[in-house]
């Protein structure tokens, strides 16, 4: 399936850019937001980073829709 | 100068003033309606004395304040009639100006400040006491003329906002831009929280704070800029960290709070927190040109039911290790104090979204947010554990692996030097690369030792661990 995928504020920093589209094999949030941080070696642990897609956070085991923009969203800090 | 009250009807005499080239007469008379009913006639009664006192003062005030030549003021007692006057103000001031602005400005504080009742007799034969005096927010020099001119807002929505009470937790740069625009709404009471001192690198975005006011406590110098900016705000300054011990307390004492700090830590606190004693959180973070804000409603989704995991500070970097522009914390500083306003005003805040705006390109992003079953956090919990790849000392790394190695990964020239017995191999040599034993990497603070053993982690290698604070961490300890 194909996805597009968005980052945001430490993952698009660490990622050094702000969207691309990806092939990966069917999968659900939780599965996708581990491999993509993994491939990419992007330093944070799954359990820390969501995913929304079509403006909703997902839960983990909820799939990913083929064609779909996808956000990942870190933790943020600065104030 | 004087101030007086009648039970005859009212006749006004003006003395001649050479001074003077400006007479405005004010004549305040019963009307035929009031709230839609029709009114037959008005009763005043005062409590004499001090009506007297209060109004005399009031008159001195005017006379020092608009620099007048003569202020009279004059009001009936007793049963009024349609079209007779009830007050009538006389002020003789040099020039025409002066004069329009003092006779405004008496009947406004007239009306707020001196006890003076009055009853309506309406045409149905039913009659009731009305509270003659005006609101205080319509008492302050027409400060809130243009937001009640606001139909969302109105008399009604002002009154709200000045009986509301915020905490407003970090005064660094998101803080110092939710403080003017909430001092300057009216909102009641302030509570401002931060155990920090001004410091020369704030003055850039925390605009609040003077270059003479660099090495002073945060709370006090933001306190008495919120006084100065709007006196009749009570305002009161708090110069400490807010942590487990004092949460409750303070988050208590207020009916909204607002997160201007830079800790996810404090964050998920304050959370829990305000989830536990039923209050409102309106909370953003920055990252560079980005930044999120929305606001956990008692009944709303929260902060933990998107990140079940605390995340610990250090995962993510903050502003003083990111730096950041004036723009950007200012920005979110206002969509803070916007949902403040809203909430109280009963308008729409972002209760189960997550509003996302990039500076730079200019976009914004919502979220849905929803409820985690079984949030902890949403019952008043605070989760607050180390994971497992973390640790605080480097005995407690060893305690677990006896033949562990402790890797400094920072550059070759960074200082100070790491904990005896420690290695240097800087962060770039370990791309694709697996230790043989054991081991616990530092860094300077935690992030870059913390990013590379997640990584690790996620590849599989169990037995690596990052030193939580770093090197700095272990200084300030010792």
């Amino acid at each position: 399936m194909t996805l597009k995928v968005k980052y945001f504020a430490v993952l698009r920093e660490r990622r050094g850019l702000a969207e691309e589209t990806v092939e990966v094999e069917p999968t659900t949030a939780g599965g996708f937001t581990a491999w993509i941080l993994r491939e990419h070696s992007l330093g944070l642990p799954p359990a820390l980073v969501r995913l929304a897609m079509d403006g909703t956070f997902l839960a983990d085991d909820e799939p990913l829709r083929d064609g779909a923009e996808v956000v990942l969203i870190p933790p943020v800090a600065g104030g | 100068m004087r101030f007086s009250l009648t039970r005859e009807p009212i006749t006004v005499s003006r003395e001649p003033s050479p001074g003077a080239g400006g007479f405005v007469t004010f004549d305040g008379r019963v009307r035929d309606n009031a709230d839609g009913q029709s009114v037959l006639r008005l009763e005043y009664e005062a409590f004499d004395e001090m009506a007297l006192a209060e109004g005399q003062k009031l008159v001195e005030e005017a006379a020092a304040r608009f620099e007048l030549v003569d202020a009279d003021v004059v009001h009936r007692l007793g049963l009024l009639e349609v079209g007779e006057s009830a007050v009538v103000i006389t002020v003789a001031a040099p020039h025409r100006r002066e004069a329009f602005g003092a006779c405004e400005w008496i009947i406004d504080q007239l009306k707020w400040r001196v006890p003076i009742w009055k009853k309506e007799h309406y045409a149905s034969g039913e009659s009731e006491w009305v509270l003659a005096q005006a609101s205080p927010t319509e008492a302050t020099d027409g400060l809130y003329d243009r937001q009640i001119r606001m139909p969302e807002i109105g008399a009604e929505g002002q009154q709200k906002i000045g009986a509301a009470s915020v905490l407003l937790v970090g005064l660094g740069g998101l803080g110092a831009a939710v403080l003017p625009a909430l001092a300057g709404a009216g909102v009641g009471r302030l509570v401002l929280v931060d155990a920090d001192t001004v410091d020369a690198t704030n003055l850039h975005r925390q605009t609040i704070y003077r270059r003479s006011d660099v090495g002073r406590g945060k709370a006090e110098r933001a306190a008495r800029f919120a006084k100065e900016l709007n006196p009749s705000v009570d305002v009161a300054a708090v110069p400490e960290m807010l942590d487990a011990a004092n949460a409750e307390r303070l988050v208590q004492s207020c009916e909204i709070v607002v997160d201007g700090t830079d800790s996810l830590a404090t964050k998920f606190l304050l959370n829990a927190t305000c989830k536990r004693l039923g209050k409102t959180l309106v909370t953003a973070s920055i990252h560079g040109f980005e930044g999120q804000v929305f606001t956990v409603t008692p009944d709303g989704p929260c902060l933990q039911c998107l990140f079940p995991e605390t995340p610990t500070d250090g995962c993510v970097d903050t502003c003083a290790v990111n730096g950041t522009v004036s723009v950007v914390p200012a920005f979110f500083g206002v969509l803070q104090a916007n949902e403040v306003v809203q909430s109280l005003i009963g308008g729409p805040v972002l209760m189960d979204e997550l509003l996302l705006f990039d500076l730079a390109g200019k976009s914004m992003t919502k979220l849905r947010r929803w409820h985690r079953p079984g949030c902890r956090g949403c019952l008043g919990e605070f989760v607050s554990e180390t994971p497992g790849w973390e640790v605080d000392t480097v005995e407690e790394a060893q305690e677990r692996h006896a033949d562990l190695q402790v890797v400094d990964i920072r550059e070759l020239d960074e200082e100070p030097d790491g904990p005896v017995g420690s290695t240097r191999i800087p962060m770039g040599e370990w791309a694709g690369r697996v230790p043989e034993a054991p081991t616990l990497f530092i860094c300077a603070s935690g992030a870059r030792s913390g990013r590379l053993v997640v990584d690790m982690r996620s590849r599989g290698v169990s037995r690596v661990y990052s030193l939580r604070g770093g090197v700095h961490g272990m200084v300030e300890r010792n």
